[in-house]
């Protein structure tokens, strides 16, 4: 177990705060806003928020141009066409205007991003959190579960598990729009296979902190267990958990692009960036900007996120002064 | 220092290039795969992609397309079905009829005269008792085959009346007894031994390496990932024009265009229709289509399950009117097919009489209205509260697809919605018993390609009320859950009719049952593509037995 | 360390046990393997039951995974069908050494792996090679150059090399290095399958037909590699030892290659230890995009057909893989650093 528990990395926030009260007074010396500080000085990760906000533009903007029917609109006479001004991405095998779809797909590869990644850390945190806090048994059976989850090579369970899951959810209506079931499963899937990391993380850190003065205190006074999890301790680790969660909707957009390429993804008639490549590679030659565009968007949305995450680290990590 | 570094750095990157470019400089040399024996001329090759790698090789253990259509290299039964579909003597002297005595006048017996001068590839020559050894296989509970059709319902025994004389006994006639029975034989002499020391001949070597068969080819070589290889059957009674053939495994359509491109292949097996005007501006090859009796279509829901628009018939013809099949054959099937008017299309059985039912979409919405389902102000069509939103399930073909979506806009206008749902094949076509999408009726409209069950004979279970799959009988093939004493009948009837002009006359009033209820709805002839290299000549593909002429094909 | 290597290799059996029940439970519920058995057309109804019966898939979850684990020689079932059994199984199960046999080519599923690693080792193995020589020659330099220009493009680069999708990197160098290069007439990379089937297995088809698939699993992995290089790397240049050799007056080049980069290679080993496993899996998607028979492609086509068998051996062997690599990544790293002791 050695190799698992790993040294419980001090998080900026915990040495200044009792009680889990995170907001301090005075303003200049709040670790949050030194953080702050730190990460709009940090360049890359300015370039990647400012790529980031630009995507989230256009697919916004985009969804106001461009109505959702339209993006749908199918017209088999002019299929495959190359680039041109009415079409400025060309058009599919079905004669779909590539760059609506690449509008709409975002909503959904943007979502599932972020709903993904959610899952991952609402399971992530719980389990780390509820072994690190009892320890003992309860801690023995999740470790070795989540060691168990985390030697499947993730890409394996991904696609095991989108098998698993595909077509058991009906198309959902949300916001006035409906989106095909597939989607539900994918988020679900991806962020129950990628919460193994977060989980370690957030244990060592309950490790670690369980034995402070103030959850000592807290409990003293015969505050719950529950209380003292999610509002004492929860607080004092969210440093690494707003890293690993950034990070995650980068790696969550990336999965959604794998299980769509290899056909188990998002459904159609719903677009995501990652379905729009399945099958297009059989147009390696004839029509290239069906697969061009949507994985561009991918790698320049993966991309800012990483720059994001990366910024997030080094402000948050007071190590990272020392460099 | 830096600028010391930089030049290493150079340095490396001008290796690799010198490296990339050595690597790029050693072009492929083709040259033959196999060594040319000692004789003056190399031998003859032809070689044939296919996109699909043979689960084996064996017809016990495979129904696979890939694997069957081999079978007229290395494997014969007692006949084939040329390129007209009419049957053409193989290991049989004559096709058995009630002229040559072969039918008995109860119709229930069928007596084959053998070939006496056939012979497996080791010598040994095939009789009658490798045919009851076969069927003894087929039926033997200690062999996991994949099929026992017809044998367990229909054929009462199989008998040797003599070396060459085979004796098959039918319970009661069975019409569909020239495209079932003994589509291939087994070699007694090899595989009874394995059977007595295995207890079963589900793990035996001769279903992956079968060097001994029957036909104008002997199994030479395969190599999993890469290529099959057949060479010539010296024992064969006619000797084929061709030395070997070369089965290549592409991966995809894409490799299997770029090899025909390139004149890598001869002939090009399961092309994709929007690959075809490619081909055919080649030159160098002939595009071939042939009709192998798989028809794309429609099939609606009779089920409990189902939408209650979906069991009105009127809602049925009216989706069939609003349905342009015109523009999917035209458009994503380049005008390559058509949409067929019945599931025996293109078939002698096909009346001409019945015709696609034509696109009308002011008919569809009138019959729509007269229905009760009217239009709302959100655009979709209701009924007592209910909205006109169908579920629309095919499976993971690209084609169906496209064609899913296409569909989906096509209705827009109409205020019919529909609901995408697609599953894998090993989920869209599972069991009753596993729950299966389309045998549990958890569907309004699925659309597959379907066959005759003993292609080129037009006879099917499909649509009996027997066949209706339900806890007691999960086995039930009648996936649209229909049911109908009229078409049950006809159907007996036509399992029992041995003459074709009496059974062309009962499919016709199928058809138009099929029709008149909107049990089916064809919507693209998913007719075989092939591309043959014109320098093979006699290549007369078939659909039903595609290489029947093997021995006859020819190289300039 | 002795006593370390049993207890690690204790701990290993309950975990393997575990990944074998999760896998399992998720692969008895993906899809009908009988489904697909008839191509295009699914096998006849009557001829389903049988097999399910035949092949034992009629049985309870939990009986099919005890068969799988155990074998079934010591149970007898009903083969005719008629309710009573009569004959023995002849599963002997992984336990024993029966990985199983495929439920469509039915063939043992060793033979069908056996036949598949050698390619995934092939490609991946070289991958790893110019994985790690181009990571370490990467990170060195941008390590030594910090937040110089170079520096800064190499860090751009490496996050983009980073952040791009395997399979889009695929399609990138396929049309730049098959497609266009085919058209501007240069010579041009293959871009399916291990060898030309007309031309046969030779060294150079083979090298010739991995030069892509090479390219597209290294850049992400050099990418990220050369992260890590980099920052040891720095955290080492900056500490005293080194230092002190350089005011020793010790030659860089020495300082360089004798103290800095054998600490600094410390995570590599971590990455590398961690990442070979994998290999075994190989790149699931790279092998399906350039057809490579491996088993990333065997894994892929027999996930289309639920052939649980095949499934189950190919995850369990990653498996094992995964849990060797981690206690031989532990020992190595004892040698590379003597201040870790495992108790």
């Amino acid at each position: 177990m050695s190799s698992m528990a790993g040294p419980a990395r001090r998080s900026a926030v915990s040495t200044t705060t009792e009680f889990g009260d995170v907001q301090t007074k005075g303003g200049a010396l709040s670790p949050w806003r030194l953080a702050w500080r730190r990460f709009v000085r940090h360049r890359m990760a300015m370039v990647g928020a400012i790529i980031l906000l630009l995507l989230i533009l256009y697919v916004v903007v985009g969804a106001l141009i461009f109505s959702e029917a339209y993006a749908n609109q199918t017209a088999t006479f002019k299929r495959l066409q190359g680039p041109s001004w009415e079409h400025p991405f060309g058009t599919d095998p079905v004669g779909r205007d590539v760059l609506a779809r690449t509008i709409y797909g975002g909503h959904i590869s943007l979502s599932i991003g972020i709903s993904a990644m959610l899952v991952s850390v609402v399971v992530g945190v719980l389990i780390g959190a509820i072994a690190g806090y009892y320890g003992g048994a309860i801690d023995s059976i999740l470790m070795r579960f989540t060691e168990a989850v985390f030697n499947i090579p993730s890409l394996f369970l991904l696609i095991v598990m989108a098998k698993f899951f595909s077509g058991r959810i009906p198309t959902v209506e949300l916001f006035g729009r409906s989106f095909s079931g597939s989607v539900i499963v994918i988020i679900v899937v991806i962020g129950l296979t990628s919460w193994m990391y977060l989980a370690r993380i957030v244990r060592a850190n309950y490790l670690s902190l369980k034995e402070r003065e103030f959850v000592l205190a807290a409990r003293c006074l015969g505050v719950p267990n529950r209380r003292i999890i999610l509002f004492h301790i929860l607080p004092n680790t969210l440093a690494p958990i707003i890293v690993t969660a950034t990070l995650g909707v980068a790696a969550a957009i990336l999965s959604e692009a794998y299980v769509s390429f290899l056909g188990l993804g998002v459904q159609p008639p719903t677009a995501s960036w990652g379905n729009m490549l399945d099958g297009s590679y059989v147009y390696l030659e004839s029509a290239p900007w069906l697969w061009f565009f949507p994985g561009l968007l991918i790698v320049l949305t993966v991309l800012s996120i990483n720059f994001v995450g990366d910024g997030l680290r080094d402000a948050l990590d007071p190590r990272s002064l020392t460099k | 220092m830096s600028s010391k570094s930089r030049t290493r750095h150079f340095g490396l990157v001008a290796v690799l290039l010198l490296l990339a470019f050595a690597l790029s400089a050693c072009p492929a040399q083709p040259v033959a795969p196999v060594q040319p024996p000692s004789e003056a001329e190399p031998p003859s090759l032809v070689t044939i992609t296919f996109v699909q790698e043979p689960d084996n090789l064996s017809p016990l253990y495979t129904t696979m397309w890939f694997s069957g259509i081999l079978n007229d290299f290395w494997l014969l039964g007692l006949w084939n079905f040329n390129d007209n579909l009419e049957p053409t003597p193989q290991l049989a002297r004559e096709i058995p009829s009630a002229a040559n005595g072969g039918i008995s006048e109860d119709g229930r017996t069928i007596t084959i005269h053998l070939r006496e001068d056939a012979r497996w590839s080791d010598g040994t020559p095939v009789t009658a008792a490798d045919f009851v050894f076969t069927y003894e296989m087929i039926m033997d509970e200690r062999n996991a085959v994949i099929s026992r059709h017809p044998y367990d319902q229909f054929v009462a025994g199989v008998e040797a009346a003599g070396d060459h004389t085979l004796v098959v006994t039918f319970h009661e006639p069975y019409a569909p007894w020239l495209s079932s029975i003994f589509t291939y034989v087994l070699p007694k002499h090899i595989l009874e031994p394995v059977m007595k020391a295995n207890g079963t001949l589900d793990g035996a070597d001769w279903n992956r390496n079968p060097t001994v068969g029957v036909g104008p080819y002997v199994f030479k070589e395969w190599e999993s990932g890469s290529h099959l290889l057949f060479e010539r059957n010296p024992n064969h009674w006619q000797q084929p024009n061709i030395d070997r053939i070369f089965i290549r495994i592409t991966p995809d359509d894409a490799a299997q265009v770029a090899a025909i491109k390139a004149g890598d292949t001869d002939i090009g097996v399961f092309i994709s229709f929007s690959d075809v005007p490619e081909l055919e501006a080649l030159g160098t090859v002939n595009v071939v289509s042939t009709p192998s009796g798989f028809m794309e279509g429609w099939f609606f829901n009779f089920g409990e399950q189902a939408h209650p628009a979906i069991r009105d018939r009127n809602v049925r013809w009216a989706l069939a009117h609003g349905f342009d099949r015109w523009q999917i054959t035209q458009d994503l099937l380049l005008g390559l097919s058509e949409p067929p008017a019945s599931p025996w299309d293109l078939s002698p059985y096909a009346s001409p009489n019945i015709q696609p039912v034509p696109y009308d979409p002011e008919r569809a919405a009138q019959l729509l209205d007269e229905a009760g389902w009217v239009m709302d102000a959100d655009g979709v069509r209701e009924k007592d509260g209910e909205k006109l939103i169908l579920r629309y399930v095919t499976n993971m073909r690209r084609l169906r697809l496209d064609t899913q979506v296409v569909v989906q806009d096509m209705f827009r206008d109409l205020g019919v919605r529909f609901e995408l749902i697609n599953h894998p094949s090993d989920i869209f076509f599972a069991s009753y018993a596993e729950g299966g999408v389309i045998a549990t009726g958890q569907y309004d409209i699925a659309q597959w390609s379907s066959q005759p069950e003993a292609y080129p004979d037009p006879d099917t279970s499909r649509w009996t009320c027997r066949e209706i799959p339900t806890p007691d009988n999960p086995a039930g093939s009648n996936w649209n859950f229909y049911c109908n004493p009229e078409l049950d009948e006809l159907f007996a009837r036509q399992a029992v009719t041995v003459d074709m002009e009496a059974r062309i006359a009962l499919f016709e009033e199928i058809e138009k049952i099929i029709q008149e209820d909107m049990i089916w709805l064809g919507v693209w002839q998913d007719n075989d593509i092939w591309t043959v290299s014109k320098r093979l000549s006699n290549v007369r593909l078939s659909g039903a037995d595609p290489f029947w002429n093997a021995a006859n094909w020819t190289l300039e | 360390m002795t006593r370390y290597i049993i207890r690690r290799i204790l701990q290993a059996i309950p975990l393997l046990f575990i990944i074998s029940v999760i896998l399992f439970a998720l692969m008895m519920n993906m899809g009908d393997p009988l489904a697909t058995l008839g191509g295009r057309q699914p096998p006849r109804g009557e001829d389903r039951l049988r097999l399910a019966r035949q092949l034992g898939l009629d049985q309870p979850i939990y009986m099919q995974y005890i068969f799988w684990l155990v074998g079934n020689d010591w149970m007898r079932f009903d083969t005719t069908g008629d309710g009573v059994p009569n004959t023995y199984g002849t599963r002997r199960g992984i336990l024993r050494g029966d990985w199983g046999t495929s439920l469509v080519t039915r063939r043992p599923v060793v033979e069908m792996i056996w036949q598949r690693l050698p390619n995934t080792l092939l490609l991946m193995g070289t991958a790893q090679v110019v994985i790690i020589v181009f990571s370490l020659a990467i990170g060195i330099y941008s390590a030594l150059r910090q937040y110089s220009i170079t520096d800064h493009v190499i860090t751009t680069g490496a996050f983009i090399g980073y952040s791009m999708p395997i399979f889009w990197l695929a399609l990138m160098l396929m049309y730049i290095f098959a497609v266009n290069f085919k058209k501007w007439g240069l010579p041009y990379f293959p871009t399916v399958g291990m060898y030309d089937p007309a031309v046969g297995r030779t060294f150079s088809q083979v090298v010739w037909h991995m030069a892509l698939p090479v390219a597209t699993l290294s850049v992400t992995a050099i990418a990220a590699y050369s992260r890590y290089i980099r920052a040891s790397m720095l955290e080492v240049i900056n500490q005293d030892y080194i230092r002190t050799a350089r005011s020793k007056g010790l030659p860089e080049r020495f300082i360089l290659w004798r103290h800095a980069l054998k600490n600094a290679s410390l995570p590599l080993v971590t990455l590398i230890g961690l990442d070979l496993p994998l290999l075994l899996a190989g790149a699931v998607v790279t092998e399906r995009i350039f057809a490579w028979p491996g088993m990333g492609r065997l894994f892929l086509d027999h996930v289309e057909r639920a052939d649980y068998p095949v499934l189950m051996g190919i995850l369990m062997l990653v498996s094992i893989a995964v849990v060797v690599f981690q206690i031989l990544t532990d020992i190595v790293y004892t040698y590379l650093d003597p201040r870790i002791r495992y108790s």
